[in-house]
């Protein structure tokens, strides 16, 4: 990041300790200036010199002499030893390869393995040892592992206390981020890094990508009004009655409400509803159906009639006045306590248990933690509303005691099933702002960025993972790629961007403006601290690698295709509206209209518990089991609606999110990113034809708007080895990561045969030295 | 599909619906309907004649209402009930041939067809006794060596049970009636010939072989060392056919150690053999002893020799008792023995067997995972892989030579040399070279196809069963799978294998070994599946194929990678069936088509542009500027 932040004095000499004959190091003293490279507002809190990063546990061979140092955003290993074995780094502009963020630190062991102690570090805690070890547990599955048998015993214990002690803050305030913009807002003035950042959509893609659109971020009425044209929906409006948090604190502070409820039924209905959450409109097919999620109405004596105020709302907003269908989501689906322990035991199997040792009961285990048995129940409650929606044409209110965790996964679910716009960059993105952010998913209990534990969910792991089933199942109807899900996944432990940070969005706007005066900025007419975005992934990435966001296989609606012989280009005519929504043949809609026995009626659809999840799709009848038949019977359309295939043998486990960081589960030259290479090579090519043909074809009209010739495809056709025969050492299946640094419990250069060592001296030692207190 | 629906009508109004069938309530029939535009794929494997009329050679003429190769004659035909295990009854015709049994729906909306070669039939049973009361409890119940199970309901009077079952036995039967394998009939011709494609000469002439230190022996010629070995065997320069005949003495079935595939740089080999003949004295070898030194030193490296038994310790031991058993420390100086824990053929059977409980007809939903695991089949094909792979490390890192046996060195050996091969020489990975290996490595060094898939057999429960070759096959794919760039053929063309390997429609896995098939005049008598495969190769590529030389793939053995083949073991079960053809291979074709498409409008352009430029002075977007950013990949 360009200017460096005034860090503390770099670093005296760095000499490597010559004792260590057996790491065949150079025994020759070299000198070395290391220093970190820092953000604004960064501060170093804490360093220690000679510290040995552990690569494999087997052997010291590979291990990487450095210095280790405790920012306020990081933790950040500094070397200038090469990484061994490591083909390729996938560069994040934020934070180096050896750098953990704060935020992302689950837990902190320290061990001194003289005295056969260890002890798991809490914020505020002593240390009776000098500890000679450190071992890092990462929320995102990585296990850094440092050794300190060269350094300062005082210094290394400062450093571990240090890292204990910043990741694990008390204060909201006391993230990252408020230092970070805090600074920007200062720097204004003297235009250090430019102004403060820009309200976060920030361009999605790279150039060439044709989505230079900025993701809505729904803090503005007409990015509401905007969404309720897009989908055509009528009876439905933008109310601003929560301007201000005036109704509630949880809630945005514009939202979509039936037009027939007018602001003062609203404002009275709000104090029935837990967190004064009144209904909200999600999104709305092109039948006019809508879909909305809603709390519990807490009043019990006003219930019934609140009730069947808010569904005659919703019936009078479907232009065919059809019923509304109610999902309790309570009663359906597991809760956030079950779907953290399931994801603590997924992790623990993935990254800490060692992995000869769980290869013969993998299956049973990977079942036992339930983690997919999840993802599939979420994945089947959404098809299952899709059919209420898209068949039965009737409106689906999600109700949950708050509404904002497991609706937030079901509705952004149902969406992304039934409206093409949402398996776009920019179109995902802005669902997430919609369903998540603004909807008041609480990102900083969740995923836990205080530290208090209690609180803790994996639902955005849950739901991201769910769409990966999804592109998984039908790889052409998505824009992004697998690598793009799972930066998104890293990105929400990256303390530096708003956008996961709070609680809701009045969280922000209060908080931000508590340290704003504290810290005398001028905040004028904004509304808090504008954080940067998670959306602006320039701030991450450089253009060439957000090229790896882009799925070589997507068919989007400009995507050329080749008709019969002739080619054209399906660049439909932009309506206002997803169209493809409405090609729902019509035989179809008018055959279950014309049936008035199959609408259940009012005030009788609370959904009964539901069966055994893992039944097959009979939920409602035969109706809904149909429905699933004829669409899997039909060929797919891509820019319609896709449903889940649901079997057991079908719901998969997403590997390059969980074992990315394994070595031993790397398939060096393989998986499924070889065969993505060739085709975005191929997809390259034929883009650069177009474009030349375009080129041509408009002479010297178009020439102004011709386009920069650049690629949306990281692999390219001109590349340096695009065409050379071989494919690049540096893919394998957990590309663009690499799980080389994360620690191993084999040597790594070892034949694929070498056996499991149990010669590994400390880590599996760990178990039995006593735990300190 | 096109033929098949047009005749299916025409057959409709011919054959009007039996009162006597039992209509079905009107869900079950809407359901149905709804249901079976995909059952006809279903129930057809995707690989079977019917559709593609023309490569295949297959005569489905207008007239005719169920296609026929050439040779294939028409049995009988019958009015059935199918009880289709994923929608109820259907009512249809079953067609019976010397080859096939096609059924084909006759409800109203249904399309149900399907096509199953009598091959794939492992056992036939009758259902219900002539007390037998309640609906379509009465009829046959076919078992499938393809993981599914076929059930006709048919009417109690006219004995058209027992006619169907007469017919059927005999025809899927032929052995157990005298009768000639359809293969011996099939008068299929195509215009490649795939009996041409492995000459082991040639093989061993890509192997760099005969060289200093081996050399191409006719000892067998009539098979007279080893009756189940192939007739050209490459030893030892420095062993002397005596040697080779003293060493047959000590080994099962003398089945000596030979050479499979030697290291085009290191010279390191894969040796394959039987076991020793050991016995309970613990017996000794001089000779035996000697040649696995001779072996040893052909590279001229003084590293041991390393010997993979493919079985598990226990049952080695236990083979001693029948006369085997393994080389033992004090025997063999210059060898290193290690246990590759692979079970036995009936263990094999017992576990896909169980896979088949899980599968068929419904997937065993609420526990899925921990009933995969229960089956042990993913860990056997683990461990294969995982033996295979200590082969190809050892071999290509240069560490020294290997022997591989099991007992009798027809089954796990296989397994064992070929995947390694397949890991090791990027030769095989090409849809000649994988068909060059299965011909080399498991036909003619004997894997006993006869025995293991009982072709024309009626024994059902036969212990010499065993899914052994379905095993590797599945190996190749989980290797396909890790390494999507890395072989030439694509999964259809592994299940066409898999299909032929029961259908009894070519030669090529007919018989347990070359000696056999010469004498029954297999080459000259039957088609090869080779030759389907290779006149219409197209259809069998994988589009992201990248050939690479040199290139040895390690797949990760591990249970985190291994996947159930849905494709293949749940093939029957519309609900399962995944995406068919691959959304991505299908997305790579149409760029690959939009890409050929623009060359050709830019090359038209170009040309109708030149003219004019020729005339006109130069335009600052002329196409020869224009034309360097265009990159073709051939």
């Amino acid at each position: 990041m360009g200017e460096r932040w005034d860090g503390p004095k770099p670093l005296i000499g760095f000499i490597v300790g010559n004792e260590q004959t057996d790491d065949q190091i150079s025994a020759e003293p070299k000198i070395k200036k290391l220093e970190p490279v820092l953000l604004p507002g960064e501060i170093v809190v804490n360093e220690v010199n000679f510290v040995r990063k552990c690569i494999a546990t087997d052997t010291s061979q590979y291990d990487l002499w450095g210095k280790l140092i405790c920012s306020n955003f990081k933790i950040s290993f500094i070397t200038d030893d090469p990484m061994p074995l490591q083909k390729f780094h996938y560069r994040n502009l934020l934070l180096g390869e050896h750098d953990v963020p704060l935020t992302c630190i689950e837990q902190i062991v320290t061990v001194n393995d003289h005295k056969r102690k260890q002890k798991v570090l809490g914020p505020n805690q002593k240390l009776k040892f000098n500890p000679t070890e450190l071992i890092i547990y990462c929320k995102d599955f990585r296990i850094v592992r440092f050794r300190f048998d060269e350094s300062g015993p005082e210094s290394a214990k400062k450093v571990c206390l240090a890292i204990a002690h910043y990741s694990q803050p008390t204060d909201l305030q006391l993230l990252f981020a408020f230092e970070y913009v805090g600074k920007k807002y200062h720097n204004s003035a003297s235009n250090m890094n430019g102004v403060p950042c820009e309200s976060g959509g920030g361009g999605v893609s790279g150039p060439g990508a044709g989505s230079s659109q900025k993701t809505p971020l729904f803090e503005t009425y007409s990015d509401w009004d905007r969404e309720v044209k897009r989908t055509g929906a009528s009876g439905w409006r933008v109310c601003s009655v929560n301007e201000g948090y005036m109704v509630s604190t949880c809630l945005p502070e514009y939202f979509v409400v039936p037009s027939s409820l007018a602001d003062q039924d609203l404002k009275i209905f709000s104090h029935s509803f837990v967190g004064r959450r009144i209904p909200l409109w999600c999104w709305s097919h092109s039948n006019g159906s809508a879909l909305v999620r809603m709390a519990l109405i807490k009043d019990v004596l006003q219930q019934r009639k609140i009730d069947q105020r808010i569904c005659n709302a919703i019936t009078k907003s479907h232009p065919q006045r059809s019923d509304v269908y109610k999902s309790d989501l309570d009663k359906t689906l597991p809760n956030i306590q079950e779907i953290q322990a399931a994801f603590v035991k997924l992790k623990q199997l993935c990254v800490n248990e060692p992995f000869e040792e769980t290869e013969e009961k993998w299956l049973s285990s990977l079942e036992s933690t339930r983690w997919l048995e999840y993802v599939r129940a979420f994945l089947k409650h959404s098809a299952e509303l899709v059919y209420m929606l898209e068949s039965k044409h009737l409106s689906v209110v999600l109700q949950e005691e708050e509404g904002r965790d497991l609706s937030c996964s079901v509705a952004s679910l149902v969406q992304v099933m039934l409206d093409p716009y949402f398996r776009t960059i920019t179109g995902f993105q802005s669902l997430i702002q919609k369903e998540w952010v603004m909807s008041g998913y609480q990102f900083l209990d969740r995923c836990n960025h205080l530290k208090r534990s209690e609180k803790e969910s994996p639902l955005f792991l849950l739901f991201l993972d769910a769409t990966w089933q999804l592109l998984e199942q039908y790889p052409a109807a998505f824009e992004f790629s697998e690598t793009y899900l799972a930066v998104l996944y890293d990105s929400t432990r990256i303390s530096l961007f708003g956008t996961f940070l709070f609680n809701s969005p009045h969280q922000r706007v209060k908080q931000s403006t508590e340290f704003a005066i504290s810290k005398n900025i001028q905040l004028g007419d904004e509304k808090g601290l504008k954080f940067p975005s998670v959306w602006d992934w320039s701030l991450q990435f450089t253009a060439r690698e957000r090229a790896l966001f882009h799925n070589p296989v997507y068919i989007g609606k400009s995507t050329p295709c080749l008709q019969s012989s002739s080619m054209k280009s399906f660049r439909r005519t932009k309506k206002s509206y997803s169209s493809t929504l409405r090609a729902v043949p019509s035989s179809f809609r008018n055959g279950v209209l014309s049936d008035p026995e199959l609408l259940p009626r009012r005030n009788s659809l609370v959904l009964k518990p539901k069966p055994d999840p893992q039944q097959q799709a009979d939920g409602r009848g035969g109706d809904a089991e149909q429905y699933f038949r004829d669409w899997f019977s039909r060929p797919c359309d891509l820019h319609g609606v896709i449903l889940p295939r649901l079997s057991a043998a079908h719901i998969k486990l997403w590997k390059l999110c969980y074992f990315r960081w394994v070595p031993e589960a790397q398939i060096s030259l393989g998986g499924f990113i070889t065969a993505f290479r060739k085709l975005s090579l191929l997809a390259d090519e034929v883009d650069a034809l177009s474009r030349t043909l375009r080129q041509q074809r408009g002479g010297a009209l178009d020439a102004g708007c011709a386009e920069p010739a650049q690629s949306r495809m990281y692999f390219r056709a001109g590349g340096p080895q695009a065409h050379a025969a071989g494919t690049p050492e540096f893919l394998s299946s957990s590309f663009p990561f690499s799980p080389v640094g994360n620690l191993c419990r084999r040597s790594i250069l070892g034949t694929p045969l070498s056996k499991f060592l149990s010669g590994a001296k400390i880590w599996l030692s760990t178990e039995t030295l006593a735990n300190e207190d | 599909m096109g033929v098949n629906l047009s005749s299916m009508r025409r057959l409709r109004k011919r054959l009007p619906l039996s009162r006597q069938v039992p209509r079905l309530p009107p869900s079950r029939v809407s359901s149905m309907a709804s249901a079976s535009a995909p059952k006809c794929n279903s129930h057809t494997s995707e690989n079977e004649p019917v559709k593609s009329t023309s490569q295949d050679g297959v005569n489905c003429d207008l007239n005719e209402t169920v296609p026929r190769l050439p040779g294939e004659t028409l049995i009988t035909d019958k009015e059935v009930i199918y009880i289709c295990p994923f929608n109820g009854p259907i009512k249809g015709r079953v067609y019976i041939t010397n080859y096939r049994l096609y059924l084909r729906s006759l409800e109203t909306d249904s399309t149900l067809i399907f096509d199953v070669p009598l091959g794939v039939i492992s056992r036939i049973e009758k259902m219900g006794g002539a007390t037998s009361r309640g609906e379509n409890s009465y009829g046959l119940d076919i078992t499938c060596k393809d993981m599914r199970n076929l059930r006709f309901a048919l009417k109690q009077e006219g004995h058209s049970r027992r006619d169907m079952f007469e017919i059927l036995t005999r025809y899927a039967f032929p052995l157990a009636h005298s009768l000639p394998l359809f293969a011996f009939l099939n008068e299929e011709k195509f215009n490649v010939d795939g009996w041409m494609v492995y000459n082991p000469v040639e093989e061993y002439r890509r192997q760099g072989l005969p060289n200093h230190q081996w050399r191409i022996t006719f000892i067998n010629k009539c098979y007279e060392l080893c009756e189940t070995y192939p007739a050209l065997l490459v030893v030892p320069y420095r062993a002397s056919d005596d040697d080779l005949r003293r060493v047959a003495a000590f080994r099962s079935r003398n089945r000596i150690p030979v050479l499979s595939w030697i290291h085009p740089e290191n010279k390191m080999v894969i040796v394959r053999c039987s076991q020793p003949l050991v016995g309970m004295s613990g017996k000794r070898n001089k000779d035996d002893e000697k040649y696995l030194d001779v072996i040893r030193e052909t590279n001229r490296q003084l590293s041991k020799l390393t010997i993979y038994d493919a079985r598990p310790s226990v049952n080695a031991v236990a083979n001693k008792a029948t006369g085997g058993g393994y080389e033992s420390d004090d025997a063999y100086h210059n060898a290193e023995l290690f246990f590759l824990d692979i079970h036995n053929i009936h263990v094999m059977r017992e576990s896909l067997k169980k896979v088949k409980d899980i599968v068929y007809p419904n997937v065993e939903e609420s526990h899925w995972l921990s009933s995969l695991e229960s089956t042990h089949w993913l860990e056997h094909i683990k461990l294969v892989l995982t033996g295979a792979i200590q082969v190809a490390d050892k071999v290509s890192s240069g560490k020294s030579s290997v022997l591989v046996h099991c007992s009798d060195g027809w089954d796990r050996t296989a397994q064992l040399t070929s995947l390694a091969m397949l890991m090791l020489d990027s030769f095989y990975r090409s849809i000649e070279g994988f068909e060059i290996l299965v011909q080399k490595e498991w036909i003619s060094f004997g894997h006993k196809f006869a025995s293991r898939i009982g072709h024309g057999d009626k024994n059902h429960a036969d212990a010499d069963r065993s899914p052994i070759f379905l095993q590797f096959v599945d190996c190749v794919w989980q290797m396909s799978k890790q390494f999507p760039t890395a072989f030439e053929f694509n999964e259809r063309f592994l299940i066409t294998i898999l299909d032929h390997l029961y259908s009894c429609r070519f030669g090529t896995f007919l018989l347990n070994c070359e000696s056999a098939r010469e004498k029954q005049k297999v080459t000259e008598r039957t088609v090869s599946l080779w030759s389907l495969i290779n006149s219409n190769k197209e259809k069998f590529k994988n589009p992201f194929y990248t050939k690479e030389i040199n290139r040895v793939l390690y797949p990760v053995a591990s249970m985190r990678h291994l996947e159930l083949w849905v494709n293949y073991y749940i093939r029957w079960n519309p609900r399962i069936k995944q995406q068919q053809p691959n959304a991505v291979e299908q997305r790579y074709m149409e760029l690959l088509a939009l890409r050929d498409d623009y060359i050709k409008r830019l090359e038209e352009l170009q040309l109708a542009n030149s003219s004019k430029v020729s005339s006109a002075s130069t335009s600052p977007s002329s196409p020869s500027q224009m034309m360097p950013h265009v990159q073709t990949h051939f």
